[in-house]
């Protein structure tokens, strides 16, 4: 598969126009700002690139993890990637307020959660905030998350697992682990331990676990 | 109540060094602690006026200061130099530890003790013959003599070492409670009792068929006492309540509730985590029949913690965990308990946190708990009254007044930013630790309404200028969110 082959792949792993993810394309929201990625997603990236521009609501990938991924091989892992442009995102920011602001646009980038799913079933347990969170298996075969929290830096966190694994294949929402975001130095992560306040740590638990019940649940692609 | 706190409440009054250690504030002589003067202040006799430096000892620690600094000094600033885990940059800033409630700093005299135990004696207790043992038994047991004298008990051996004040309300309601409680008898609670008073019961209530009973809080919002005695019946075998609320900052009236609990036949277990290390507290003249603490409150290490408990009552409970030295004699298909603190003791205890309890209560008593109490009504009232100047800021609890003293802590919410987030950002822009959360009382916030708040809770060691800082921290990262709002 040729680069502009995997880029075209890209897109259409993005959000189903008929799912509850944040991330839905211009497609679906034709109101907003076009997403101008023809030029920028093939272009090759710099080294060491300059920071990303944060991400604005509807908005896709930051347009340099689009074209990292489209120069990996067509067999990459598209969450590890993507969790890789989150981390140098986040690194190319050297002042932490820098960083809480780019993990606060993030959370604003979430779409809004239905107040219907706000329900004891969708919350994540064991997190000092509140944090509601949906996942289902698209006709595609795909995950696709919502969330929401009443702590603005818990949405935050939520968007970035979200953008690391929304529209990912099941397998690989399960195979990334805790300690894979352990680079990512955003600030409020409080440390590794699983503990209350590891508020992304039980968010990715629990988005793993709702991905195996929508795969035992029988919906879409049978269990490997 | 603004009328009533115009202006905040005057510095306190320049005292030498020497009314730090005067006799008002000697802990009085206990009839089985014949030298527990010459515990306290043994070098008080070094101050020496004229010198560049005057010296003020509390245990083994001293703390120096400029002379020009000493009329204006409180007593946090008096006794920082003691804690040197306070003196340390957390993500670039000064620290400023604002969660006492959730744990207390060690002064060195704690550190020193446990390092000593661990470098010079460390020896099993009650068990070998050996020097060593004989020492680590001997201090283990002078530990367990401080904490009777500290908490005016009749004996020592109504102390029971237990690894928190957690593990001591369990062992009270699987020992007593299982013991002594059947279906229809009633337990009654606040609504704002912590996690740890209110789960054990929970769970004995399942298996003995008794039921719990809530108070509800007023609108100032402190446990309702009126509704407590209105609750109170010949079914109530059991209160378990709180002495100072971790999260409404509000004291109950103990000797009280005491009094009409015992008039209805009801025993009374008294959870002092947040009173113990604040104020001074008599057992004699509160009557609890049992009363819980936590070692690591109160500059002690964690680990251990303690019951009070009555003897008669005590002598009554069967064992809460089996194992060695709570034992007299073992069989193959029985065994017979020793006799009560021991019974309660399962297995090698936490000997060098225990002696390090102690080591804590010296240097504790060598301030004088009066003092701190004092030193932390000032405390409470500044930064309650700095809090509250704070444009939509809610404050849970009642308000100070001339009747009502509320403890050196605030649990509060700014409108709109959630707690974990004010607690983040205080933390990685400023360097001010407090807490955010349910403070392990989800009861309680559900009452109030809310799924969490933020605490700020101080000790003898913070002083009026980290109280500005948090002021300002607070200020700055509300203006923060706002701006991203």
């Amino acid at each position: 598969m040729d680069h502009a082959a995997l880029a075209i792949r890209l897109l259409n792993a993005m959000p189903n126009p008929n799912s509850s993810s944040p991330f839905l394309s211009t497609r679906c929201r034709p109101s907003r700002r076009p997403l101008s990625l023809s030029v920028r997603c093939l272009q090759t990236p710099n080294p060491t690139p300059a920071p990303a521009p944060p991400p604005t609501p509807g908005s896709l990938l930051p347009c340099s993890a689009v074209a990292a991924a489209a120069q990996e091989a067509p067999s990459a892992n598209l969450p590890r990637l993507r969790l890789r442009r989150l981390v140098d995102e986040f690194r190319s920011l050297p002042e932490p307020i820098d960083r809480v602001k780019r993990l606060l646009a993030y959370g604003s980038a979430l779409r809004p959660f239905p107040e219907a799913a706000r329900v004891s079933s969708n919350r994540v347990v064991g997190c000092t905030a509140q944090v509601w969170i949906t996942a289902t298996l698209d006709d595609l075969g795909r995950m696709r998350f919502a969330a929401d929290s009443d702590s603005e830096i818990t949405k935050g966190f939520c968007s970035c697992l979200i953008s690391v694994l929304d529209g990912a294949l099941p397998e690989e929402v399960r195979e990334v682990t805790p300690e894979d975001f352990g680079d990512l130095d955003v600030v409020g992560m409080p440390g590794r331990a699983n503990s209350r306040v590891n508020t992304w740590h039980n968010v990715l638990i629990s988005m793993q676990k709702r991905t195996k019940a929508s795969i035992v649940g029988g919906k879409g692609r049978p269990t490997r | 109540m603004m009328a009533s706190f115009c202006h905040f409440p005057a510095s306190p009054p320049h005292q030498s060094l020497s009314k730090l250690l005067s006799p008002l504030r000697r802990p009085r002589p206990h009839p089985f602690l014949p030298n527990v003067l010459c515990i306290f202040n043994p070098n008080r006799n070094r101050i020496r006026a004229g010198s560049q430096f005057r010296r003020l000892s509390l245990s083994s620690s001293s703390i120096a200061l400029p002379p020009e600094e000493l009329d204006s000094s409180s007593l946090g600033d008096l006794t920082r130099p003691d804690f040197p885990i306070l003196h340390q940059e957390v993500n670039g800033f000064n620290l400023v530890y604002l969660d006492n409630a959730a744990t207390s700093q060690k002064p060195t005299a704690v550190l020193k003790a446990l390092n000593k135990y661990y470098e010079s004696y460390n020896s099993n207790v009650h068990r070998a013959i050996h020097s060593l043992s004989a020492e680590a038994t001997d201090e283990y047991e002078q530990a367990r003599t401080k904490v009777a004298a500290f908490i005016n008990a009749s004996k020592p051996k109504e102390i029971v070492f237990t690894r928190n004040a957690t593990e001591a309300i369990n062992l009270v309601a699987y020992s007593w409670g299982l013991s002594n409680l059947r279906s229809g008898d009633e337990i009654l609670l606040t609504i704002a009792e912590h996690h740890s008073a209110i789960v054990p019961w929970q769970l004995v209530a399942q298996k003995t068929g008794a039921s719990l009973k809530f108070v509800g809080l007023t609108k100032e919002e402190v446990p309702d006492i009126e509704q407590l005695k209105e609750l109170l019946s010949v079914k109530t075998k059991i209160v378990v309540i709180h002495h100072v609320s971790n999260v409404l900052g509000s004291a109950l009236p103990i000797e009280d509730v005491v009094a009409w609990s015992h008039s209805v036949g009801a025993k009374v277990l008294v959870d002092a985590c947040q009173s113990i290390p604040h104020m001074v507290v008599d057992v004699q003249k509160l009557d609890p029949d049992f009363l819980v603490a936590s070692s690591h409150k109160m500059c002690g290490p964690t680990g251990v913690g303690f019951l009070y408990g009555k003897s008669e009552l005590l002598s009554a409970m069967p064992p809460f965990l089996g194992g060695g030295e709570m034992i007299a004699d073992v069989f193959q298909d029985y065994s017979t308990f020793a006799e009560p603190p021991s019974r309660f003791e399962a297995g090698t205890p936490a000997i060098g946190e225990a002696i390090g309890l102690g080591a804590a209560i010296d240097y504790l008593m060598g301030i004088g708990m009066q003092r701190i109490h004092d030193y932390e009504k000032e405390l409470a009232n500044y930064l309650y009254l700095s809090l509250l100047a704070i444009p939509n800021v809610r404050i849970y609890g009642p308000a100070p007044s001339e009747t009502v003293h509320r403890a050196s802590l605030c649990s509060f919410n700014v409108e709109n930013i959630h707690p974990t987030d004010i607690a983040t950002i205080l933390d990685k822009q400023h360097g001010v630790a407090i807490r955010s959360g349910h403070h392990c009382a989800q009861p309680l916030h559900r009452s109030l309404g809310i799924s969490a708040s933020a605490r700020a809770s101080l000790y003898f060691y913070n002083n009026k200028k980290e109280i500005d800082v948090f002021i300002r921290a607070l200020k700055d990262t509300i203006d923060f969110f706002i701006s991203f709002q």
